[in-house]
């Protein structure tokens, strides 16, 4: 990949993210790496990596890191967060990411997907006879196969 | 006096003693099982049976309980007394058929199998864990049951809560079957030793370590028995000289000073709070502390590098960089604890000289911190020649491997992604800390604390406290190493003479000595004291043997043995026995002379003999102590060693010594800070300076530099400085002088100024080098080619200016370590971060908008100036890592100056242009190499000058009267110049204090006729005593300067012509040592 232009960067998009209580910290981290060693999403997958997004964000790489898949590979365990030692919120900042990501409609297809059929639906997975005649079998009473009271959460939805 | 004979000899005891009792004094061997020497006898096992003949008839009686009388007639070996015994074995052997002890015996008495049924017990029913329970006071367990039935045993048989866990039952038990967890409800642990640092336990009466001062045992009252129960006192009864005192209390003692030093030092950080390392769950996990113990000769494995879960050796070892250090989420510690960095490194390299190469050592770390004199080529042949690895990566948690008994760690490589090794033992290196008894302290005192919980100093008084009279030196005024604490305690020395220098000597006492007796031409007479030193030589050497052997010797007149030679009394007596006997040399036959030598030579010197008459031969460290399995030797190798001692005595010839008288003017040598402040120093202590400067003003780089790290505005306080320095009517200025030449040594140098043309000469009795360092010039990085290219003192020209264009700049950037740690320059300027940091955070104060980046190798913001790097990273500034191979590139494009670099934590170059480009250029030495001639002192590889010692004599050079400070002795920021300062002038004064010096008179002399000028002895000696006489009859001959040589002989090993000989060790005195062996 070719160079990080700093100039062309964006150091509103660093004060805008400064300004947040979650990431009011995030200029504490000096690259110790504790995060990335402990991340389970890491280990698995190097496009994540928590001290890069952090290292992206103070650079104001705002548009490579709200559009990109990466940021929502984080699975929330806190394990970054427990053990920074400068008292980063990472895991909390990941969220603040992804929620700037969302209002900017740069939320993954599936993401969008699942945020559409639980406002609209009430879950992601629909639930009908066939799953209930197994549940009989199993002894499991049945479950209602439509959610009628999310209408009333999001009426807009339709 | 009790006679009597045993076997036929005749032997002799006090009224009340037992046979027993006598049989060891006069080595009859006489087994036992159930007796204790700190025990009343009890006549339990009956093995020390002996026969006994009245006169008309023999019975049979216990050796250990039967008061001896006159004339009876005692037999220890005869048929029916070894029937006897053996009987006694073979039973035992039966009832405790496993115990190695009993198996022991019954070979010695060839038992092969006893004749009657085994019964598996383990307990022979000896009484002394009943005995010695009594003893403690405490009664826990006794004899329960009878006949068969008979066992020691608790109250009810259960665990009792009178067991106060001292462990005294198991220690004597002679066959194991003592359990403490059988007999204590609670668990009872051994005492932790803190020395050890709770790896092995110590009693409670203890000597806190070989080293203590004083090298006396204590008793811990916490956990020393008699506390508890009144009972024990074993350690009363068994001292030789009545030194224990049970009731001693605490004694409050008011003092009237007119100043104090603080030097209460730190505490290791306990990880045992941060529960994710495993500090005291996994048995692997150590601190580095422990790590020390463990490879220690005199630790509890004695040096053998084992892991504490099953003593096996590790083949892979790791070190977790930073615990408790630059950690604020977990613990309260910011700052960086400056030290371990260099420890373990020093770790690593040790254990594999321990374990051998192949042992892993791998080091996980944020940044190498190895920031001292000479560490910088430390770490390069940590890495490079024995092979430790270095990975840049914080280890977040210390996990178990399920199944083996290994430890796992996650950790980040190069590529960046998370990766998991195993290893056999983490050390945990762990930070310093203040413990809070000293924080309350510091409270009562009203001494003012940083943020750190450290004595807060300003920059220019680096040893002053918040309170005037009280100074601070050492670790509690922030983390830091031996040679910088030993700097910082001469200086402190230094603060507290200057406060006190009227009162010098007031409370002083003049000893008055006899006149010394001329013994010329008098026949040797000589005295010899052998020493018992209580049992310690005593209780393995004849001594009476030696005494008298002594007596036989040529030129002895006098012989006696001491109990304590050394002891007060003592001292008196041979005071008396030299005069009374008209002795003119003495011979001491004890422990050895780096304990008692000097206290000898006085009390010769009291009789009036020459000091030098003396000769004191160690029977205890070199015989008795190293040979106590072989009595017999011992004694024939004392009576050597006396016989050798003696031979050489009689060759003794009472030695000069010179007193050289210290002129009481100092040079100093530079007028930089460290000059500046040295001489101040030395004024404010009372004495004279002359201070040379070759520049036309005073101030060196301190002129150039502008605030300092804690802020503090430096050309205000230099022109303080300055002001002090040209108003002191101590201190004589030179300014545009230079040194022609220096003649003499110390006490008497006489040193010619050039200035101008014009040559002076001044007479001075010590000198300080504090010539300093300059800022090096690069060669990279289109300085000199571009002027937004700037070195970090060219950008402090700017600040001090206040100059406009730099609100004005939108971009700025650091580059680290321009210079320094490279292979033609391999050493760390220590400096340079620091000062990035207050450039840094002083452009965002100007300018919060403009985008400053810093690029580094490691960042060194070391002890609290930790809290500046934080503070940058707040306030907006940006850090880059770089490596040495692939450094940041700068050049111009369109005008506009460029710079590139990769980022590995991203994995891609970060481009980006600045308006502002500020160099950390290195600290480079002037390699003065006339000056470092003119005074005779050394310089390195590197062009720094070589103090005395690396730890212990970091001000000072090794040829007397010289010292050091400052930045050519190392770069260094300016607390630190001005504490060497202070510590040099600390060690001057302790020459120029005492008037005149008395030097040893042990020198090597030279013969004249016999040398054959070859220079050997002058390129050898360390201390510069040699030198060519230039006028008489030997001119071009070598003569030795006896106020500067230190007798260490390394000339007189080296000459070639014989011509060299040194005194009080000569070649006669030798080789009549060498015959008589």
């Amino acid at each position: 990949m070719g160079a990080v232009d700093l100039d062309q960067c964006d150091p509103d998009f660093v004060n805008e993210l400064l300004q947040q209580p979650e990431a009011e910290k995030i200029s504490a981290c000096f690259g110790c790496r504790t995060c990335v060693a402990g991340c389970p999403m890491s280990a698995v997958n190097d496009t994540f990596n928590p001290a890069r997004i952090i290292r992206m964000a103070l650079y104001g790489m705002k548009e490579e890191i709200l559009k990109s898949s990466f940021i929502w590979l984080c699975s929330s365990c806190y394990t970054c967060q427990e053990r920074c030692p400068q008292g980063v919120r990472i895991t909390d900042f990941m969220t603040l990411l992804k929620n700037m990501a969302v209002k900017e409609g740069h939320e993954p297809a599936g993401v969008k997907a699942q945020l559409k059929l639980t406002k609209g639906q009430g879950r992601i997975y629909p639930l009908d006879g066939f799953d209930n005649k197994k549940r009989k079998k199993a002894g499991l009473p049945p479950l209602p196969t439509s959610c009628d009271v999310i209408r009333e959460l999001f009426p807009d939805q339709v | 006096m009790i006679t009597f004979t045993i076997n036929g000899k005749e032997v002799q005891g006090e009224e009340g003693q037992y046979i027993l009792d006598v049989a060891k004094k006069s080595g009859i061997e006489i087994p036992t099982l159930c007796h204790h020497e700190a025990l009343e006898p009890a006549g339990m096992c009956r093995l020390c049976t002996v026969e006994l003949f009245d006169g008309r008839k023999t019975k049979f009686v216990t050796a250990c309980n039967y008061p001896i009388w006159e004339g009876m007639e005692v037999f220890t070996d005869t048929e029916s007394v070894t029937e006897g015994r053996k009987l006694i074995v073979e039973l035992l052997l039966a009832r405790c058929p496993d115990v190695p002890l009993l198996k022991d015996l019954g070979l010695k008495y060839g038992i092969q199998e006893p004749r009657f049924a085994p019964e598996g017990d383990d307990c022979i029913l000896c009484g002394l864990c009943v005995r010695i329970c009594e003893k403690m006071g405490n009664n826990a367990i006794s004899f329960t049951g009878r006949g068969v039935e008979m066992k020691v045993d608790t109250p009810f048989h259960v665990q009792t809560e009178f067991c106060m866990g001292c462990g005294s039952c198991a220690s004597v038990c002679p066959t194991g079957h003592i359990k403490l967890e059988d007999i204590a409800v609670h668990q009872v642990k051994p005492i932790p030793s803190e020395y050890d640092m709770g790896l092995t336990g110590r009693k409670p009466i203890y000597v806190p370590y070989a080293q203590a001062i004083p090298n006396t045992p204590a008793i811990d009252r916490d956990v020393c028995m008699h506390f508890k129960t009144g009972g024990c006192q074993v350690c009363t009864e068994f001292c030789g000289v009545d030194a224990i005192d049970h009731l001693q209390q605490d004694e409050t003692i008011e003092l009237e000073v007119g100043s104090i030093i603080l030097a209460p030092g730190f505490q290791p950080f306990d990880p045992s709070k941060l529960t994710h390392y495993g500090y005291g769950r996994h048995p692997n996990v150590m601190t580095a502390m422990e790590f020390e113990r463990i490879l220690s000769a005199s630790g509890p494995t004695l040096g053998h590098l084992t892991r504490p879960s099953d003593g096996r050796e590790p083949g892979k070892i790791a070190w977790i960089q930073c615990v408790g250090s630059r950690e604020e989420h977990h613990c309260d510690h910011a700052y960086c604890s400056s030290v371990c960095c260099m420890y373990a490194i020093k770790e690593a390299v040790i254990a594999k000289e321990h374990a051998g190469a192949d042992l892993d050592c791998t080091i996980f770390f944020m940044d190498i911190r190895t920031h001292g004199k000479d560490f910088e080529r430390f770490y390069d042949d940590a890495r490079n020649k024995h092979g430790v690895r270095f990975i840049r990566s914080r280890v977040p948690a210390v996990e178990t491997v399920r199944g083996r008994d290994e430890l796992s760690i996650t950790y980040v490589n190069e590529r960046m992604t998370p990766t998991t090794e195993s290893f056999d033992l983490v050390v945990l290196s762990v930070g310093m800390e203040t413990p809070e008894a000293l924080t309350e302290l510091a409270n009562r005192l009203d001494i003012d604390l940083t943020a750190g919980h450290f004595c807060d100093s300003p920059s220019f008084h680096p040893v002053a406290t918040s309170r005037e009279g009280v100074f601070v030196c050492g670790a509690f005024a922030g983390p830091k190493d031996i040679p910088q604490s030993v700097v910082e305690a001469s200086s402190a020395a230094a603060e507290a003479g200057a406060l006190l220098k009227e009162a010098r000597n007031t409370l002083t006492k003049q000893e008055t000595f006899p006149e010394e007796r001329v013994i010329a031409g008098e026949r040797p007479r000589i005295g010899v004291f052998v020493c018992q030193c209580g049992i310690n030589i005593g209780g393995v050497v004849d001594v009476p043997q030696v005494r008298d052997y002594a007596a036989s010797l040529p030129y002895v007149e006098y012989v006696t043995d001491n109990l304590y030679t050394c002891s007060q009394d003592t001292q008196e007596v041979i005071s008396k026995v030299i005069s009374e006997n008209n002795l003119n040399r003495i011979v001491v036959a004890a422990c050895t002379p780096k304990t008692h030598e000097p206290l000898f030579q006085e009390t010769l010197v009291a009789a009036g003999l020459n000091k030098y008459l003396f000769e004191m031969t160690n029977i205890r460290n070199q015989d008795s102590w190293v040979h106590k399995n072989d009595p017999q030797m011992a004694t024939e190798k004392a009576r050597d060693l006396v016989r050798m001692a003696v031979a050489k005595v009689a060759l003794m010839e009472p030695l000069v010594e010179t007193e050289l008288e210290i002129n009481q003017r100092a040079l100093v040598v530079g007028a930089g800070i460290s000059g500046m402040a040295s001489a101040m120093s030395l004024s404010d202590q009372g004495y004279e300076v002359c201070l040379v400067e070759r520049e036309p003003f005073p101030g060196g780089q301190g002129s150039l530099l502008f605030r300092t790290w804690k802020g503090e505005d430096v050309q205000m306080n230099l022109s303080q400085m300055i002001d002090k320095v040209q108003s002191d009517p101590n201190i004589d200025l030179r300014l545009n002088t230079e040194l022609a030449g220096v003649e003499g040594f110390v006490g008497n140098f006489k040193t010619t100024l050039s200035r101008e043309g014009h040559e002076e000469q001044v007479e001075h009795g010590v000198a300080v080098i504090a010539t300093g360092a300059f800022e090096g010039k690069p060669h990279e990085y289109l300085y000199g080619e571009d002027d937004r290219v700037l070195t970090h003192l060219e950008l402090d020209q700017r600040f001090i200016r206040n100059d406009p264009a730099l609100k004005e700049m939108k971009s700025a950037v650091f580059i680290q370590c321009v210079g320094s740690r490279e292979p033609d320059r391999p050493y760390c300027s220590r400096v340079c971060c620091t000062h990035a940091m207050e450039s840094a955070l002083h452009l965002k104060e100007l300018n919060p908008e403009m985008r400053v980046v810093v690029l580094y190798r490691d960042i060194r913001t070391y002890g609290e100036r930790e809290y500046l790097y934080r503070d940058a990273r707040m306030a907006g500034v940006l850090f880059i890592p770089y490596t040495v191979d692939r450094k940041p590139q700068v050049f111009l494009h369109e005008g506009s100056l460029k710079i590139q670099v990769m980022d590995p934590l991203l994995g891609r170059d970060v481009a980006l242009t600045a308006d502002l480009l500020c160099l950390a250029s290195a600290i480079v030495p002037y390699r003065d190499e006339t000056l470092a001639q003119m005074f005779k002192v050394p310089m390195n590889e590197d062009g720094f000058f070589v103090e005395a010692h690396a730890k212990l004599g970091p001000s000072e050079f090794a040829t007397d009267g010289v010292f050091l400070c400052g930045m050519n002795h190392y770069p260094k920021p300016i607390d630190e110049s001005i504490a060497q300062a202070l510590a040099a002038a600390s060690r001057a004064v302790t020459l120029l204090a005492r008037g005149t010096v008395r030097m040893s008179g042990t020198v090597a002399q030279t013969d004249p006729g016999m040398c054959s000028s070859c220079g050997v002895c002058l390129a050898i000696c360390p201390y510069s005593a040699p030198a060519v006489l230039e006028k008489g009859p030997f001119a071009g001959k070598i003569e030795i300067n006896p106020a500067l040589c230190k007798g260490c002989g390394l000339c007189v090993a080296s000459c070639r012509s014989g011509a060299l000989n040194l005194k009080g060790f000569g070649e006669n005195q030798i080789m009549a040592m060498i015959n008589e062996i």
